[in-house]
């Protein structure tokens, strides 16, 4: 029976998709239905977001919010655009994403960069340890800027081994070869405690990682930091596209604390994936106990600031960030705690509990291992990427050795709140391949769709605005060629309010 | 045993999920031998040494031929490893094996069109070695061959990297065995000469030393030549031809046994016995490497294996007409310089529309689908080219490539019986691969891949459970791959 549905699947394909153009041509790039205006789009396949599937439905657009779902008459008043086969989600919902700050540098010789690096003035403390050995055309760790002495060896590594320099593998190239993969928010490490700073700041929002997301079908990501510092910076929630004015749902949001080594270089630091020019020997803390330290000593110091009691010590945070502590104390402002390994997510939850804080967990590689730990504390994950093997800055840390490609399935199972991202991951590896990966690994598709829309948008917050087609949301949503967990599925119209922002209609 | 033996051979019952038994009579020391290889591997593959049976059919399941129209609930008989019969309508011979794959999809071994990730080291530091062979560097314990595998590659070219000039000779070789030679499919094919500058050199240098080693190769032959010419004369005769005709009588008194090691395969690639895989990862370098291939008169058995850039050349490589080996990422991004706007463009789509053939390759680095062959199928058919050229890419065309279109990339009578079995259709990506069959042996069941069900943390019935799932209080298991800095992690857990 599978099969037979396979089978037709595979048949259907081509004709499928000339039908769609052909309907999706009906629907001209004119008729949009934002202000005062109205829309319905009828498809064979409508995912709500919250598990629901409606088949052959209806969406009514108003006044660029959705008015109504599901079996309904449409008003005559009202155009009726037929999308045949199409299916419709929710436009994605990334809950961790690692947004490139300023630029993307796809394609690029080291050597423009370098040349770039040179006129900008800028210099890093890599560059002064190994001049006399630099090739920057081939330097990957430095991509032309610095030097990495082993550079011109990275062939000679053998597989799976890594440079002890810049941490990159034999195929270095292939990580900056066809668009950089490696996109992180700085986060400010002036301090390890700067939950008074916001990601916002240094956030372009017209970066064109943010087109490369929208594309891909994703309309709404919290923009986390990067993961140098205990206690990071505020997150951002904001769509993708549309106009800039209407981008910030909210400006800042949750806070994200880090209980992981990111190791580099074998050391136990707790130090960023690839940010290692900024202070390769003088980062505090140095191990997993210093660093629930510095997290403990911020939590205790504010409690004390707020008795108006001395504070004091090498890592006592800034005095503005003992505000932002109390209102995280008090839960105003959300946490997010990032942790890959069972033992560092045990350690979230006791570190948590120590200051009866809720929060939410952040990439959780090891989660299958500490399930019921997960459910006890009522602790929410966004969960990933999936991934065969890491790439990336995951790709230089042990944390990711035991990662299961079941992890997603795992915790849906068992009933744990988990909502899927891919992170720094984008087209191929995007948040709608991960959907994929999730359908290939035992994931329902409907669980798939929500683990990447509803159940992002409910941890969130902000799922009475996005990320379900329900009555009064903004009409944020996808149209795919075929059902959105599929290798052939293409997101061939992005929504932002009733709006138009990405058609491919004309690609094809 | 013989009765179970004889259970399997009389009736063509489903079997679906059957692995070969041993057998007393042919208890075939070389299968021996490939499963014990593929068993120290990593133990994915069959369990008991399999004992192919001389007639195998493969029944029930849908068959992508590559060459010719799929066929539904089509059979494929197979017959001391070589595919004798495809078809609806297949008469099984009593003493075949049937295998049922109904449900299933088959399609031809998929084919890694070149990958130095065999090797123990991908490049030489010297720049032009043909005298070189990667049968001395492959090693068959490497994760490579048994991802491979997995992945439902059967068979892959193992050539050196581009970080070269004139490359070790090449050789195709199976996914399975103990051995290089055990793997071994097609010992000499080719070498690879690199247009781009290897780490360290620019493009004057690069191109200085790969024409510095053909005229230093037509120096030492004229040498020879000479030398041979006046060993053919008897001993009061004299020379009474000019140079250029001594040299070119002697040219052709030249045998094979008169070439040193370091001309032998030069000599080869320009008699056209080897072929030439210009590595061009750069637009720029497609011209020289075209102009140099005709100058050397070997465009004919030339392959151009480009970089994420070069299609931007596809006038020369159209005036080429000789196929491609496409960089494993199909898009190619690239940020206008003077605007700053990033441009996409998918570069199958192109080269498809130069009328070139071309073979797709696995990404490597990518962290999951594209490091499948069928999935790089596949978002070339999203893209819009043919299914069939799609399925091409992976099978057929670099099959053709290597010169073994006889016998690789298709399900047709007389090839190798290299055959993928998919769980569903293989450009869908919840489909798995379920079964692989190298030669007429079952190389590979999903079922009994032992590292793939801990991935997924499946239990099957009968199978012992290796991963021990939630297990807060015990250490880590250590694996090979972890030292003692692990270690220490571990006393952070409380």
């Amino acid at each position: 029976m599978m099969s037979d549905i396979k089978q037709c699947r595979a048949e259907a394909r081509a004709i499928r998709t000339a039908i769609i153009l052909l309907a999706l041509a009906a629907f001209a790039p004119a008729v949009n239905a934002d202000e005062g205006q109205s829309l319905a789009l009828r498809a064979a396949i409508i995912h709500t977001g919250d598990g629901d599937v409606i088949r052959d439905g209806v969406i009514l657009i108003r006044d660029g919010r959705i008015d109504a779902v599901g079996d309904i008459s449409v008003p005559e008043d009202v155009e009726t655009v037929d999308l045949g086969d199409a299916a419709v989600t929710p436009g994605l919902v990334d809950a961790n994403a690692l947004v490139e700050p300023e630029r993307l540098v796809p394609q690029r010789r080291a050597a423009e960069i370098a040349a770039e690096a040179e006129a900008e003035g800028r210099t890093n403390f890599l560059h002064t340890m190994f001049a006399d050995e630099h090739e920057p055309e081939n330097c990957a760790a430095c991509m032309g800027t610095s030097f990495c002495a082993l550079a011109a060896g990275h062939d000679e590594l053998a597989e799976g081994e890594i440079c002890p320099v810049c941490g990159f593998g034999e195929d270095i190239w292939s990580h900056f070869g066809s668009g950089v993969r490696s996109n992180l928010v700085l986060s400010e490490t002036s301090s390890e405690v700067v939950p008074h700073t916001h990601v916002i700041d240094s956030l372009n929002l017209r970066s064109p990682d943010f087109e490369r997301l929208l594309r891909g079908g994703v309309t709404t990501v919290f923009a986390s930091p990067d993961n140098s510092v205990v206690i990071g910076p505020q997150g951002l929630i904001t769509r993708t596209g549309g106009p800039v004015r209407d981008r910030v749902l909210e400006p800042a949001d949750a806070v994200t604390a880090v209980i992981s080594s990111d190791s580099f270089r074998g050391a136990v630091r707790n130090r960023p994936p690839y940010r290692f020019l900024v202070d390769a020997q003088s980062r505090r803390p140095n191990t997993r106990m210093g660093l629930a330290w510095v997290f403990r000593k911020a939590f205790y110091d504010t409690i004390r600031y707020e008795k108006n009691q001395p504070v004091y010590g090498a890592d006592t945070p800034p005095e503005l960030a003992f505000p932002v502590l109390s209102r995280i104390l008090e839960g105003d402002v959300p946490l997010r705690m990032h942790a890959r390994q069972q033992n560092d997510i045990k350690a979230a939850i006791r570190l948590a509990d120590e200051f009866n804080l809720s929060f939410t967990l952040l990439e959780a590689t090891e989660a299958y291992r500490c399930i019921d730990q997960l459910l006890e504390a009522r602790v929410p994950v966004i969960f990933g990427p999936i991934y065969m093997d890491p790439s990336g800055p995951r790709a230089r840390t042990p944390e990711t050795r035991h990662a299961r490609l079941s992890t997603l399935r795992d915790l849906l199972d068992a009933g744990v709140e988990t909502a899927l991202s891919a992170q720094d991951l984008r087209e191929e590896d995007g948040l709608a391949r991960q959907m994929m990966y999730a359908v290939r690994t035992g994931v329902s598709p409907e669980d798939a769709v929500q683990a990447a829309t509803g159940t992002p948008a409910r941890l969130l917050g902000i799922d009475d605005r996005v990320g379900v087609l329900r009555d009064g949301r903004h009409a944020d949503l996808v149209v795919w060629s075929q059902a959105p967990y599929e290798a052939g599925a293409v997101p061939v119209v992005v929504m932002l309010n009733g709006r138009i922002v990405i058609d491919r209609r004309m690609d094809s | 045993m013989i009765a179970v033996l004889n259970d399997l051979f009389g009736c063509h019952k489903e079997c679906r999920s059957v692995y070969f038994p041993v057998t007393q009579e042919t208890g075939c020391m070389k299968v021996l031998l490939a499963g014990l290889a593929a068993f120290l591997a990593g133990s994915i593959a069959v369990e008991s040494a399999a004992a192919p049976p001389d007639k195998l059919a493969l029944t029930g399941g849908r068959i992508i031929t590559v060459t010719g129209d799929d066929i539904e609930e089509g059979t494929v008989l197979i017959k001391h490893g070589r595919i004798v019969e495809v078809g609806a309508d297949v008469d099984l011979p009593y003493d075949a094996m049937e295998i049922d794959t109904t449900g299933m999809v088959l399609m031809p071994g998929m084919i890694d069109p070149q990958s130095p990730r065999g090797l123990d080291r991908p490049n030489e530091n010297v720049p032009v070695v043909p005298f070189l062979n990667v049968y001395d560097a492959i090693d068959p314990s490497r994760l490579f061959f048994e991802n491979s595998l997995r992945d439902g590659i059967t068979s892959v070219h193992v050539m050196q990297g581009n970080n070269t000039v004139v490359s070790a000779l090449s050789r195709v070789v199976r996914p399975i065995g103990l051995s290089v030679d055990e793997m071994t499919v097609e010992p000499e094919v080719g070498l690879k000469l690199a247009v781009t500058p290897r780490s360290g050199a620019d493009r004057i240098s690069q191109m200085f030393e790969l024409r510095e080693a053909f005229a230093k190769l037509e120096h030492e032959l004229n040498r020879l030549a000479e030398e041979k010419y006046e060993e053919s004369l008897e001993e009061d005769e004299n020379i009474d031809v000019g140079p250029g005709e001594a040299r070119q009588q002697g040219r052709e008194l030249l045998r094979d046994s008169d070439f040193s090691d370091k001309q032998r395969n030069l000599v080869r690639l320009l008699r056209g016995d080897l072929s030439a895989w210009f590595y061009a990862g750069r637009a720029t370098d497609v011209g020289p490497a075209v102009e140099f291939s005709r100058h050397l008169g070997i465009l004919d058995s030339s392959i151009l294996v480009l970089g994420n850039e070069a299609h931007r050349a596809v006038t020369e490589l159209e005036d080429a007409q000789r196929p491609v080996v496409l960089d494993p990422s199909l898009y190619h991004r690239s940020r206008d310089p003077m605007t700053g706007e990033i441009e996409e463009v998918f570069v199958p789509r192109i080269i498809h529309d130069a009328g070139l053939e071309f073979a797709l390759q696995p990404n490597p680095s990518a962290s999951m689908a594209e490091r499948y062959l069928n999935y790089q199928a596949a978002i070339c058919v999203r893209e819009g080219l043919p299914r069939e050229v799609a399925f091409k890419a992976i099978t057929y065309y670099p099959a053709k490539m290597l010169g073994l279109e006889d016998d690789l990339g298709a399900i047709e009578p007389g090839k190798r019986a290299n055959i993928v079995v998919f769980s569903g259709d293989p450009l869908d990506f919840d489909s798995w691969v379920e079964q692989v069959f190298i030669d007429g042996v079952l190389a590979y069941e999903r079922d009994r891949d032992h590292r793939l069900q801990k991935l997924l943390r499946l239990e099957r019935e009968g199978h012992e459970v290796i991963d021990p799932g939630p297990d807060p209080d015990e250490g880590d298991t250590k694996t090979d791959r972890e030292s003692g800095e692990q270690a220490s992690d571990a006393g952070a857990d409380a």
